[in-house]
C-alpha cells in the first residue's frame, strides 16, 4: 500500500435548511468529519440510521456541495473542481446509491445502462462491447444474460437492481468506490458471492471503498477499518477486528449489545431512545441523551476524536 | 379488532397459487403451485433467494399485479374472504379496511410534494374521518415516537429524510391503519441493528395488544428469526420450507438443502477472516426451470430423483421440507 492517502476528507461540515414555515431549522447532518482512505483500502462506515453516512457519500463524489471542510484526491485539492476536471474525478470515484428503486432510469434496458460507462473505458480492455455487458452481468450474477439484459427496471426484483448499480460502477473502473448498503436487498448467498467479488477487485486493481452499510458482521467481514458515526460525528475509528472485540464508545458498545450473535450481545446499554439531535446549537457528545456513562462535562463538551492507542480513535471524555 | 375472533382459521390463506410475467419468450412463472398460511396474530417470516418471487407473491396477495402478471391458477384468501372473486368496489373497500401494505421500494414511495407529516395525517383521517386534524396529528406525532424519528423532523419533505427514516415513515403509516394483516417487503433494508430492533420490538408489543398478523419479507436470517414465529423459505417461486424460527439458525434441525446452503453464506460477527460460501452455481432460469427439484444444479446431495422428480413439501421433524433426502424410500411420488 501507499503511503500517501488516496482520499483525504478534512473536516467536512454539511449544514441544511429543513421544515417549512415558523418550523424551518438549520442542521448539521455532517459536522466536521475527517478521514483517509489509502489505495486498495476498504473503510467501512457504520451508524445510526440519518446519522450522516448517506450524506457523507454524496459529497465525497461531488453531487452535493459540502459547506465546509475540503476534498483532496491523490493529493490534489478537487473540493471546488468544475467542467473537465470535475469529470475526470467522476471517472475515478463511483457511487453505488442506496435506494435501486430510485436510482435507475425506468426508460432504459439493463443493457443501455452498462453501454456508455463500459463504452467510456473500452480503450485498455480486449473484446467488444457487447461481450463485455455478458461478462459483467455474469460478474454480478445476473443470469441467463441474453434474458436479463433486454429487461427493465421494473422487470428486475428489488436485489436485481442492485446488482445492476453494482455493474454499473463497476463498469467505469473507478479507483474508488462509495457503496451505500450495496447488499441490503440480497439474499445472503449473493451477498457472499458479491462481497467476494468486491473483495477481489481490492485486492486486483488496488480499488479503495467508502463502504456504507448498517451490517457489523458485513463491514467487519470485507473492512479494514470501521468508522462509527452518530449524530453527524465520528465516534470511533479502529482497525475492524480491534473495533469488533474491544469497542471503547459507548455507542460502538450499543451497536454491538443490539447485534445478534456477537460476544457483547445483551439487554441494550442506552438510557432513553431518542433520536440523535442534529442541530446547529446542539452542545457537548451527542449521544449524551442515551448513554449511560453520561457525565456532566459531556452535555457542554464536545469530546474531541483522539488516538488512544495505534489507529484506535475514541471521541469520548471517559 | 372484534372481527378476529369469529374466525379461528388462518388470517391469510394462499392455495395452490401460480403467477405468471407474459414476456416476449413466454411465461415466467414467478410463483409456483404456493401454499401458505399465516394465522391471526401471527408473524410470519418469508425468505428466498433474490427473483425468488417474493415480491410477485406480496404483490399477488394485494391483488395489486400490473403490467403483464397475471394469477394463473390458485386462489387467495384474507378473513376467509377469496379476494380475486371481488368486484373492484368491494376490493377497495375490503383493502382498505383489512390489509396494508410497505413496499420493498418505500424508501421512493412518499409523495415528494408533501412534508411527511400531511401524508400522515391525510391517511389517517381517510381512514378514520370522526378524527379532528389535532387529533390526527397528535397521533402522527405518537407515531414519530414509535419510529424513533424526532417530532420536529416529520415536517421534513421526504427528500429530505435518510433512507431509514424514509423506510421508517412508511412503517409507520402502515401500522397506524390498524390492519388485519400487514405485509412488510424488506422494510428494515436502512435500518442500523439498534434502531431495527426497537421499531420491531415495538411492533411485536402493538400486536399484542391490537392483534394483527403480519408476513414479513426479509432477506436477514437472524432478523426474522427473531420476530417471526414461522418462517417459510423460497427457491425458485415455490415454497421448500416451513419452519418454526427457533430452528432456522439450529443445525441439529433437517433443513432444506438451500436453507443449509443460505446458513453457511452468512458473514459470522465472531469469526475473523473466514471465507463466506456461496451457494454453487447460478440462480434458476424462471423461463426454463430444471427439471425435478428447481435446486438440483446447485445441490450438495443431489442424487438419482432429484433430476426427474419434483419433491412435495413433506413433515419433517416438525417442520415442512421438499427435498428427496428426507423422503422414505420407495414412496417417492409427485411429477
Ligand atoms: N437534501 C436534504 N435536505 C435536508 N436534510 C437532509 C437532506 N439529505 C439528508 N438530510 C438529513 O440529514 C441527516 C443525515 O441523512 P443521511 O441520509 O446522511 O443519513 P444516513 O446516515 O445515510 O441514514 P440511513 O442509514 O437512514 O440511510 C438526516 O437527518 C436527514 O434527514
Ligand atoms: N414485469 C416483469 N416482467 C418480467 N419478469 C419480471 C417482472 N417483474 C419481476 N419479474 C421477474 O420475476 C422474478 C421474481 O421477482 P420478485 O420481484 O418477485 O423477486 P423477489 O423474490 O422479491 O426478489 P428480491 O429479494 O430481489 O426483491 C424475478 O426473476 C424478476 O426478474
Ligand atoms: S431434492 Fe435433491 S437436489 Fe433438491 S434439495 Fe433435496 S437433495 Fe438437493
Ligand atoms: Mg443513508
Ligand atoms: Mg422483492
Amino acid at each position: 500500500m501507499a503511503n500517501e492517502p488516496l482520499i483525504e476528507v478534512k473536516d467536512l461540515v454539511v449544514r441544511f435548511a429543513v421544515g417549512g414555515g415558523l418550523k424551518r431549522q438549520r442542521i448539521v447532518p455532517v459536522n466536521h468529519v475527517s478521514f483517509t482512505i489509502n489505495p486498495g483500502e476498504v473503510l467501512a462506515l457504520v451508524g445510526e440510521s440519518g446519522s450522516g453516512k448517506s450524506t457523507i457519500g454524496r459529497a465525497l463524489v461531488r453531487i452535493l456541495e459540502p459547506s465546509g471542510g475540503s476534498l483532496h484526491l491523490g493529493g490534489a485539492d478537487v473540493t471546488k473542481v468544475k467542467g473537465k476536471a470535475l469529470a475526470a474525478y467522476r471517472r475515478e470515484i463511483q457511487m453505488i446509491f442506496q435506494d435501486p428503486y430510485g436510482s435507475l432510469n425506468p426508460v432504459k434496458t439493463v443493457e443501455r445502462h452498462l453501454r456508455l460507462p463500459i463504452r467510456k473505458h473500452k480503450q485498455d480492455r480486449e473484446g467488444g462491447i457487447s461481450e463485455q455487458i455478458d461478462e459483467s452481468l455474469q460478474t454480478v450474477g445476473l443470469t441467463p444474460v441474453s434474458e436479463m439484459r433486454v429487461k427493465f427496471p421494473h422487470e428486475l426484483s428489488g436485489g436485481q437492481r442492485q446488482r445492476v448499480a453494482i455493474a454499473r460502477a463497476l463498469a467505469v473502473k473507478p479507483r474508488i468506490l462509495v457503496a451505500d448498503e450495496p447488499i441490503s436487498m440480497l439474499d445472503v448467498s449473493i451477498r457472499a458471492e458479491i462481497l467476494q467479488l468486491l473483495k477481489h477487485l481490492q485486492q486486483e486493481y488496488s480499488l479503495a471503498y467508502l463502504y456504507i452499510t448498517h451490517d457489523l458482521a458485513s463491514a467487519r467481514y470485507f473492512g479494514d477499518r470501521i468508522m462509527v458515526m452518530y449524530g453527524g460525528q465520528i465516534m470511533e475509528s479502529a482497525p475492524s477486528d480491534e473495533l469488533v472485540d474491544k469497542p471503547r464508545h459507548p455507542y460502538t458498545r450499543l451497536l454491538l449489545a443490539a447485534t445478534p450473535n456477537s460476544a457483547h450481545t445483551g439487554p441494550l446499554p442506552e438510557t432513553s431512545n431518542r433520536s440523535p439531535d442534529l442541530s446547529e446549537n446542539r452542545q457537548g457528545c451527542p449521544f449524551a441523551d442515551r448513554c449511560p456513562y453520561v457525565m456532566a462535562v459531556c452535555r457542554t463538551q464536545d469530546p474531541p476524536l483522539i488516538e488512544q492507542s495505534a489507529k484506535h480513535l475514541v471521541a469520548c471524555h471517559l | 379488532m372484534s372481527n378476529h375472533e369469529a374466525i379461528n382459521e388462518a388470517i391469510l390463506e394462499i392455495k395452490d397459487l401460480s403467477v405468471a410475467y407474459g414476456t416476449a419468450k413466454g411465461d415466467v412463472l414467478a410463483v409456483q403451485d404456493m401454499n401458505l398460511r399465516v394465522l391471526p396474530n401471527e408473524i410470519m417470516g418469508l425468505i428466498g433467494e433474490s427473483g425468488s418471487g417474493k415480491s410477485t407473491l406480496a404483490y399477488a396477495v394485494m391483488r395489486l399485479l400490473k403490467g403483464s402478471a397475471r394469477v394463473v391458477k390458485g386462489s387467495v384468501r384474507i378473513l376467509g374472504k377469496d379476494i380475486y372473486a371481488m368486484d373492484k368496489e368491494e376490493l377497495r373497500q375490503f383493502r382498505w379496511a383489512n390489509i396494508s401494505m410497505v413496499f420493498q421500494s418505500a424508501m421512493n414511495a412518499l409523495n415528494p410534494v408533501l412534508t411527511v407529516e400531511t401524508q400522515i395525517v391525510d391517511t389517517i383521517l381517510n381512514h378514520r374521518p370522526q378524527l379532528s386534524r389535532r387529533e390526527a396529528r397528535e397521533k402522527a406525532h405518537e407515531l414519530a415516537d414509535l419510529v424513533r424519528i424526532d417530532r420536529s423532523r416529520i415536517t421534513s419533505y421526504p427528500h429530505e429524510l435518510s433512507g431509514g427514516m424514509r423506510q421508517r415513515i412508511v412503517i409507520a403509516i402502515a401500522i397506524s391503519l390498524e390492519p388485519s394483516l400487514v405485509i412488510m417487503d424488506e422494510p428494515t433494508t436502512a435500518l442500523d441493528v439498534v434502531v431495527q430492533r426497537s421499531i420491531l420490538d415495538q411492533i411485536k408489543e402493538i400486536q399484542q395488544r391490537v392483534q394483527f398478523s403480519v408476513l414479513f419479507i426479509s432477506h436477514d436470517f437472524s432478523l426474522v428469526s427473531h420476530l417471526a414465529s414461522r418462517i417459510a423459505i423460497m427457491y425458485a417461486g415455490r415454497v421448500v420450507e416451513v419452519t418454526e424460527a427457533r430452528s432456522l439458525m439450529d443445525a441439529k434441525v433437517a433443513h432444506h438443502p438451500y436453507t443449509e446452503g443460505l446458513w453457511r453464506a452468512i458473514p459470522k460477527l465472531t469469526a475473523k477472516s473466514v471465507a463466506l460460501e456461496g451457494i454453487v452455481g447460478t440462480p434458476p432460469d424462471l423461463l426454463h426451470p430444471p427439471s425435478g427439484c428447481a435446486f438440483h444444479p446447485r445441490c450438495r446431495y443431489t442424487f438419482e430423483p432429484c433430476r426427474t422428480v419434483r419433491p412435495q413439501l413433506q413433515d419433517v421433524e416438525g417442520s415442512e421440507i421438499a427435498c428427496h433426502r428426507f423422503v422414505p424410500e420407495g414412496i417417492q411420488h409427485g411429477q
